[in-house]
């Protein structure tokens, strides 16, 4: 009997090892080639070195205060920062991990799911390991399982996302962040007051100022960071404290602005500018972003959830008082979000237009994580919609796993030929002026 | 069913709103032996002052005791609420982040505020120059001493405007449509003395830091019928015999002020629920004001516009949670350009509130006045230099 046990550990302690050698390969993998990627600005290591800490070292957040672990954006950070506690997102896009949860979870499960299922699974993540509460808003069907899941092993609370905007779902909800207020003052022991609120407010207040000033600098000319660069940025937000992101957010953007004045930009080819959106790109599954570059594009802009949606929208207090700043708090997470968890999500293709005129955008990849039927059902409209702008728009279906690489290049890089075949004649009629 | 019982429970109180109005004499706030419309500087500055203050003073602290109840109750109601009893009664001293102040909402209330003095005080200092001039607005004529006459007196009193020579007609109609066209209901949110107070009371609020009542349809779908109702006994009451002036709440505050001993009948208990609604809930009179209701009928020839870029707008609802009228449409329009309602008092509200750069913005014959940006939003969160 006991040789039994011995020989289970045995071979558990065998597929701990694969599995650890497997993910931090995988994940020195991606961060060596958007390391090796020209054009990054100055100031991008912080970000690299937070996600080699977490993905290759494995190590947690070295955070003194609890962490709480959220699984969508409209679980609000500032509550978190209240109640003195770290958040980290927890959507994960790691392959190994996504092997393992591919036993757990059913075939048809979105691979982010089968990814964290994996992850919790193996108990070898310190970042889900160190989480004392995990917040899982349910925005879709595989999310309010994985709740199921996770409960088993730690602390969960769910959260209840409606499926409209009006002014009741508002209500409902701002009494859903009391709810999560509650729970959080009794894991951190810490209390949620009018003056924690408030200075959370300012803590991710300024994450989101440097975030706008990032925007704007890249608005303005889309040459001058390479779309997987400030993918990669965004993505180290999820493990990353406010400030210490902001800190270095800050030094990102005075570089970008030297860069800016001198004129040197990411490259002097007139390069095709492309937008991504879809479902959330989550590190280490940086292989569409990394593609796009490598065949000749630029990511412009990108509307994912891990991206700048996550924060791009500041809460508005409009009624100074603990209830006001927890319905600003509601309000910002409900009404601008373009997840396509509501039934009705039109404001999204409204988004997607002020992105395309902002950034100047050229062509749109639509990426669709396999099992990501929210996403998927949006496609159609969205294709329609942007096919009057004469926006060609592709849809790319990726699983978490290197297999499709080839033929997912293959697509992009027809679809990155296809745009410059369009840009040539205006390319040409410059050229000419400027001999 | 629950429309049924609406309209039920809205024709109710609109028919106790009538009678109310139509026997407002009946019951008497605070009656002087003599009303005594003679004033001077001099009387302001004497102790007589004091006298004819009383009324004022009286509302005042009954409003204030409405206010304490109103909180303490809500307290003794959400104890019972598990969800949200244990935040109430924290501590706080510490502040919001809050915008730096913008140009814009200054001129904003310095004007309301130089214009409310104007209109208590400026004939008796300056003198009855624009006396001949109407001005849509509900500050009492009764203050014979403002210094440019009110429109509201004529148009609550038809009957009694046809009996005037017609140069003094056309003088009346001429000028409150000038200001109608030119102003719109800018004359709410920039010169009403109504307007004032209830922002005076508004701001009382924020810096107390006590809950208001949130911004919500069903609210306004009841306040809708009250402004019907309203504006009906505004034109109908001169013909039935009644007189608005003993209805209106603003006789409780520039006659009054202006140093005239002015008795007070249901105006005074008006006056309280407009201290206590606008404590609470921003500008709740003006949402059911019957002549900005007149004015507002008129936005679609006024020179003042809300713009907005429907392609830069993210629905993010920050307008709707600010504005004061509650006009949804600011947010969920995605086509007009001018999204200008009826019932918008041009107070500049959601433009400070729009996070988007240039998505809202508040025109006057198409010269920008007042532009939304990120940078104005953020100014509050902006980092402190270590």
């Amino acid at each position: 009997m006991r040789i039994m046990i011995t020989r289970e550990q045995e071979r558990k302690a065998r597929q701990d090892k694969r599995f650890i050698s497997k993910e931090t390969q995988t994940a020195a993998k991606y961060l060596r080639s958007i390391d090796e990627l020209s054009g990054a600005p100055d100031g991008m290591k912080p970000f690299l070195d937070t996600l080699n800490r977490i993905y290759v070292e494995m190590q947690g957040l070295n955070a003194t205060q609890k962490t709480i672990g959220t699984y969508c954006v409209i679980a609000p950070q500032e509550l978190i920062y209240a109640a003195g506690a770290v958040p980290v997102k927890l959507c994960s896009g790691n392959y190994t991990a996504f092997f393992v949860g591919d036993d757990i979870a059913p075939r048809d499960a979105c691979p982010l799911v089968k990814a964290v299922a994996g992850f919790k699974n193996t108990g070898l993540m310190p970042v889900y390991e160190d989480c004392s509460l995990m917040i899982v808003p349910v925005t879709c069907d595989c999310k309010k399982k994985i709740a199921g899941m996770l409960s088993e092993q730690c602390e969960v609370m769910t959260m209840h996302i409606p499926t409209s905007k009006g002014d009741d779902e508002i209500d409902e909800f701002v009494s859903q962040l009391y709810d999560m207020a509650a729970r959080l003052e009794d894991i951190t022991g810490n209390q949620v007051t009018y003056d924690s609120l408030a200075e959370a407010f300012r803590i991710t207040g300024r994450a989101q100022y440097e975030l706008s000033e990032f925007i704007r600098l890249k608005k303005g000319n889309p040459y001058l960071i390479r779309g997987t660069h400030a993918m990669t940025i965004m993505n180290a937000a999820a493990y990353m404290p406010a400030e210490q992101w902001a800190d270095a957010l800050h030094s990102v953007n005075d570089s970008l602005k030297n860069k800016e004045k001198s004129g040197r930009l990411v490259t002097n080819k007139k390069l095709p500018r492309i937008l991504l959106t879809g479902s959330p790109i989550v590190f280490p599954n940086m292989k569409i972003p990394l593609l796009i570059e490598e065949m000749g594009g630029i990511v412009a802009g990108d509307e994912t959830c891990m991206g700048e949606r996550g924060l791009y929208d500041p809460p508005v207090i409009t009624d100074d008082s603990f209830d006001g700043m927890m319905r600003a708090l509601a309000n910002r997470s409900l009404r601008p979000c373009p997840c396509p968890t509501f039934a009705d999500n039109s404001q999204r293709i409204y988004r997607l237009k002020q992105l395309i005129k902002d950034n100047d955008i050229q062509g749109v990849i639509y990426h669709v994580l396999r099992g990501c039927l929210v996403y998927d059902f949006e496609y159609k409209r969205i294709e329609e919609e942007l096919g009057q702008l004469g926006i060609p728009v592709i849809r790319l279906e990726s699983d978490y796993n290197e297999e499709d690489v080839e033929q997912l290049r293959i697509r992009i890089e027809a679809f990155i030929e296809l745009i410059k075949l369009k840009q040539e004649p205006e390319k040409r009629k410059t050229g000419r002026r400027y001999l | 069913m629950k429309i049924k019982k609406k309209i039920i429970i809205a024709a109710l109180s609109c028919a106790v709103l009538g009678t109310i109005a139509y026997f407002a004499y009946v019951f008497p706030f605070y009656e002087f032996e003599q009303n005594d419309y003679d004033t001077s500087l001099d009387k302001i500055l004497s102790l007589d002052y004091l006298k004819t203050l009383a009324p004022l003073f009286i509302i005042i602290g009954l409003s204030a005791i409405g206010i304490v109840t109103t909180v303490c109750l809500r307290k003794q109601m959400l104890k019972k609420d598990k969800t949200y009893s244990r935040f109430a009664g924290r501590e706080k001293s510490g502040n919001a982040p809050k915008q730096k102040p913008v140009p814009f909402m200054v001129i904003r209330w310095i004007m309301m505020i130089g214009f409310g003095f104007m209109m208590i005080w400026g004939g008796l200092i300056f003198g009855l120059k624009m006396s001949s001039v109407s001005i849509p607005i509900l500050s009492c004529p009764w203050n014979t001493e403002q210094m440019t006459e009110s429109s509201c007196y004529y148009l609550s009193h038809l009957n009694e405007l046809f009996e005037l020579p017609i140069k003094s007609i056309l003088l009346f109609f001429g000028s409150t449509l000038l200001f109608i066209v030119l102003l719109g209901r800018t004359i709410c949110g920039f010169l009403c003395p109504m307007g004032l107070i209830q922002d005076i009371m508004d701001k009382i609020r924020q810096k107390t830091k006590t809950e208001g009542i949130s911004a919500n349809e069903k609210l306004y779908s009841t306040l809708t019928p009250i402004k019907w109702a309203m504006l009906l006994i505004f034109i109908g009451l001169c013909f039935v015999g009644g007189n608005f002036c003993n209805f209106c709440p603003a006789v409780a505050v520039s006659p009054i002020l202006a140093g005239m001993s002015t008795s007070l009948y249901v105006s005074g208990f008006l006056m309280i629920f407009v201290l206590i609604g606008g404590f609470f809930k921003r500008r709740l009179f003006c949402n059911i004001c019957p002549l900005g209701y007149l004015i507002g009928l008129f936005h679609k020839i006024s020179l003042f516009r809300i713009q907005k870029d429907c392609t830069a707008c993210t629905e993010c609802g920050a307008c709707y949670e600010a504005c004061p009228m509650g006009i949804k449409q600011i947010y969920t329009e995605r086509n007009k350009t001018n999204v200008t309602d009826s019932n918008c008092i041009m107070c500049g509200e959601c433009v400070k509130c729009c996070p988007e750069d240039k998505a809202l913005s508040l025109t006057c014959a198409g010269i920008n006045l007042y532009t939304s940006s990120r940078k104005d939003i953020m100014s509050g969160y902006t980092p402190k230099k270590k």
